[in-house]
C-alpha cells in the first residue's frame, strides 16, 4: 500500500495529470475528457443540424405534400421538374443579383467606412459604436425602416427625390421590379455594413504605421498608400469578408420577406423564400427540399473557403 | 493613416464621412422622429426633417394595439434561454477543442462549423416535422432549441479562439493541485473568460432576438409570440398600415438589444472578428 501510494505521488508530482488521465494513460484520458466535453454541442448538432439536413436530403427525392400526406420515393422527379420550370431558375438569377449587390456594395462602403473611422478625430469612439446600430436592429424592425423610407405616398425617398426635381411623380418603388430589387439590396446594404466595417477595422490595426510613415517621406501620396499598402494589407481581410457576405446573402430571408414577401409577382424571390413559399405556403415539402439542396451547392464553395481559412492552425 | 492636410484630401475625405454617415444614420434618425410624430404631421407628402409638435400618441397605440408587452416579454424569455442554451454548448465544445488534442477533435469542429453551410429554410423544412412529433411544435423551448442553429458554430470557434489563449500553466498547475478537469474548467478557467462569455451569449441573444423565419413559423399562437413575427403581423398591410404605430413598435422592440450593445459592444466586436483577422 505505502509503494503503491509512494508512486501515485510520485506520478502526481512529476507529470501533473488529471485523476481521469491517470485512468489508461494520459491520451486516453485526454480522448475520454475531450469528448465528454464536446458531447452536449455534438447532440445539439446532430438534434437541430445534422438531423433535419439529412431529412431534408431524404425528402427530396420524394413525392410530399398536401394530396401525398406520406413522403413517396419518386427518384429524380423533383430535380427534373426543376429543371424545368422557368419559374425557379428566375429565383438562381434573382438570388445570383441580390447576392452580387448586396455584397459588393457593403463591401466598397464598409470598407470606406473602415478607413474613415481609422482616421484619429474628435468623437471617433462615438461614431464606431454608433456605426454598429443598424446591425443589432431586428430585422422586423430593418424593414419598416425602409419599407417606410420607400413609401409610395408619405415616403422620405420619393419626397426627397420629387423636391430635387430627379422624378416626376411619387413613384410606388416596392411595385416596381427594379425598385423592389433596390429595396431589399439597400435594407441588407445598410445592415451589414457595421459587421464588413469592423472586419475591417480589425484588419487595420495591424498596419504597420513605419512603412507608411516611411512611403510618406518617399513621396507617396494618400492614393499611392491605400492603393500600395492599406489594400493589399487588408487582401485576406477582403476574402473573409466576402465569403462571409456572400455566404449570409445567400442565406438572407428575414428583411426580404419582411419588405416585399418576395414580390411584386416574383421580382425579389430569392431561394431562401422560394423554399420558404414552396413548404410552408403550398406545402410541397418534397420540392422545397430540392430547390434547398440545390441552394446549398450554392453555398458550398463559399462555406468551403470559410472554414478552410478558420481551420488554419487548429 | 491618411494626410489629411491638403484641402482637396480633407473635401473627400469630409464628403465620405458625410455620405456613408448620413446612410448609416439617417434612417435611425427618421425612425424615431416619425413615432414621435402625429399622424397630421407624418402623413404629408412633403415630410418635416423634425418633429414640429412632439406627439406619444403612437407609443400609446404600439402599446394598446396587438400585444406588443405580451410579446416583447416572450422574446426576453425565449432569447434569454436561447443565448444561455448555446453559450453552455458554445463554452464545453470550444474549451474542448482549445486545450485537448485528440483524434476525432479536427474533424468535429469541422462539422460543428460547417453549419453554416445549411441554409436555416433548408432545415426548417424538416425542423417543423420534427418539433411537431416531439410535440414541441408552437411551444418556446421548441423555439429555444431550434434557435441554437443560428450561433451554434460562431459562437464555438469565438469561444475556442479565446480559450486558446488561457494560459496552460494555470491549468497546469490546478492538475498538479489534483483538481478533475470540470473543476478546473468551472472554477478557474470560466471566472478569467466572462468578457468572452458575456459577448458569446449576447451574441446568442441578438441572433435569437432579431430572428423572423424560426419565430414566425414555429410558433403560430398569438399569445407566444415573440416581438419579430409580432411586429410584422401587428403592422404590415400596405393599404392601411399604421406606420407611426410600426416606428413607436419598433423602436420600443430595439430598445433592449441597443442598450445591451451600448455597454457591451466594445468588447464584442473584439469577439465576433476573432479567427477572421490572422
Amino acid at each position: 500500500m505505502a509503494v503503491h501510494d509512494m508512486s501515485a505521488s510520485t506520478a502526481q508530482t512529476t507529470f501533473p495529470v488529471s485523476a481521469l488521465a491517470r485512468r489508461g494513460g494520459l491520451k486516453a484520458g485526454e480522448r475520454r475528457i475531450g469528448w465528454l466535453f464536446l458531447l452536449p454541442a455534438v447532440a445539439a448538432f446532430v438534434l437541430v443540424i445534422a438531423v433535419p439536413f439529412l431529412r431534408a436530403l431524404g425528402y427530396a427525392f420524394t413525392r410530399y405534400d398536401l394530396q401525398t400526406p406520406e413522403p413517396v420515393f419518386i427518384g429524380l422527379g423533383n430535380f427534373r421538374a426543376l429543371a424545368a420550370s422557368p419559374e425557379v431558375l428566375g429565383s438562381f438569377v434573382t438570388t445570383l443579383l441580390y447576392v452580387v449587390l448586396a455584397t459588393g456594395f457593403t463591401v466598397i462602403l464598409g470598407l470606406a467606412w473602415a478607413i474613415v473611422l481609422n482616421q484619429t478625430f474628435r468623437g471617433r469612439a462615438a461614431l464606431r459604436a454608433m456605426s454598429l446600430l443598424p446591425w443589432v436592429l431586428p430585422s422586423t424592425v430593418c424593414a419598416f425602416v425602409w419599407g417606410w423610407i420607400f413609401n409610395s405616398r408619405f415616403g422620405l425617398l420619393n419626397a426627397v427625390l420629387l423636391d430635387l426635381g430627379l422624378i416626376p411623380f411619387p413613384t410606388a418603388w416596392l411595385s416596381t421590379t427594379s425598385g423592389a430589387m433596390s429595396a431589399i439590396v439597400v435594407t441588407k446594404v445598410w445592415l451589414s455594413i457595421p459587421l464588413y466595417m469592423s472586419f475591417f477595422l480589425a484588419g487595420l490595426q495591424g498596419l504597420d504605421r513605419e512603412q507608411i510613415d516611411a512611403a510618406r517621406v518617399d513621396g507617396a501620396g494618400n492614393l499611392a498608400i491605400l492603393r500600395d499598402h492599406v489594400l493589399p494589407h487588408l487582401r485576406p481581410v477582403l476574402l473573409v469578408v466576402v465569403v462571409l457576405g456572400v455566404i449570409g446573402n445567400l442565406q438572407q430571408f428575414d428583411t426580404i420577406f419582411a419588405l416585399t414577401g418576395g414580390g411584386p409577382v416574383r421580382a425579389t424571390t430569392v431561394l431562401s423564400i422560394e423554399v420558404y413559399r414552396r413548404a410552408f405556403d403550398q406545402w410541397d415539402v418534397g420540392m422545397a427540399a430540392a430547390i434547398g439542396l440545390l441552394w446549398v451547392a450554392t453555398i458550398l464553395p463559399a462555406a468551403y473557403l470559410y472554414l478552410r481559412h478558420l481551420l488554419k492552425g487548429v | 493613416m491618411l494626410d489629411l492636410s491638403a484641402p482637396l484630401a480633407r473635401g473627400i475625405f469630409l464628403l465620405v464621412l458625410a455620405v456613408i454617415g448620413l446612410f448609416l444614420f439617417f434612417p435611425i434618425y427618421w425612425l424615431a422622429i416619425s413615432a414621435l410624430k402625429g399622424n397630421a404631421e407624418l402623413y404629408r407628402i412633403d415630410p418635416t426633417f423634425y418633429p414640429h409638435a412632439l406627439s406619444w400618441e403612437h407609443f400609446a397605440t404600439a402599446f394598446g394595439r396587438g400585444k406588443l408587452l405580451l410579446h416583447l416579454q416572450n422574446s426576453l424569455v425565449v432569447s434569454g434561454s436561447a443565448a444561455a442554451l448555446n453559450t453552455a454548448l458554445a463554452m464545453y465544445a470550444g474549451y474542448s477543442f482549445a486545450k485537448f488534442r485528440f483524434a476525432g477533435r479536427r474533424p468535429v469542429m469541422l462539422m460543428l462549423l460547417s453549419a453554416q453551410v445549411f441554409p436555416f429554410g433548408l432545415l426548417l423544412i424538416s425542423l417543423y416535422p420534427i418539433m411537431s412529433s416531439l410535440g414541441l411544435l408552437d411551444t418556446r423551448p421548441g423555439l429555444v432549441i431550434a434557435s441554437i442553429v443560428f450561433a451554434l458554430p460562431v459562437s464555438t470557434y469565438m469561444l475556442y479562439s479565446y480559450f486558446s489563449q488561457v494560459p496552460d500553466e494555470l491549468i497546469e498547475a490546478a492538475r498538479a493541485d489534483g483538481a478533475g478537469e470540470l473543476r478546473i474548467f468551472h472554477t478557474i478557467v470560466l471566472p478569467v473568460s466572462i468578457p468572452a462569455l458575456v459577448t458569446v451569449f449576447l451574441y446568442g441573444f441578438m441572433w435569437s432576438w432579431n430572428d423572423l423565419l424560426y419565430a414566425m413559423t414555429l410558433i403560430v399562437s398569438e399569445d407566444k409570440r415573440t416581438v419579430g413575427p409580432g411586429l410584422l403581423l401587428s403592422y404590415l398591410n400596405e393599404t392601411n398600415a399604421d406606420w407611426g404605430g410600426a416606428m413607436a413598435a419598433s423602436l420600443v422592440a430595439s430598445l433592449p438589444v441597443v442598450v445591451a450593445f451600448a455597454i457591451l459592444q466594445r468588447w464584442f466586436i473584439q469577439g465576433v472578428t476573432a479567427g477572421a483577422v490572422k
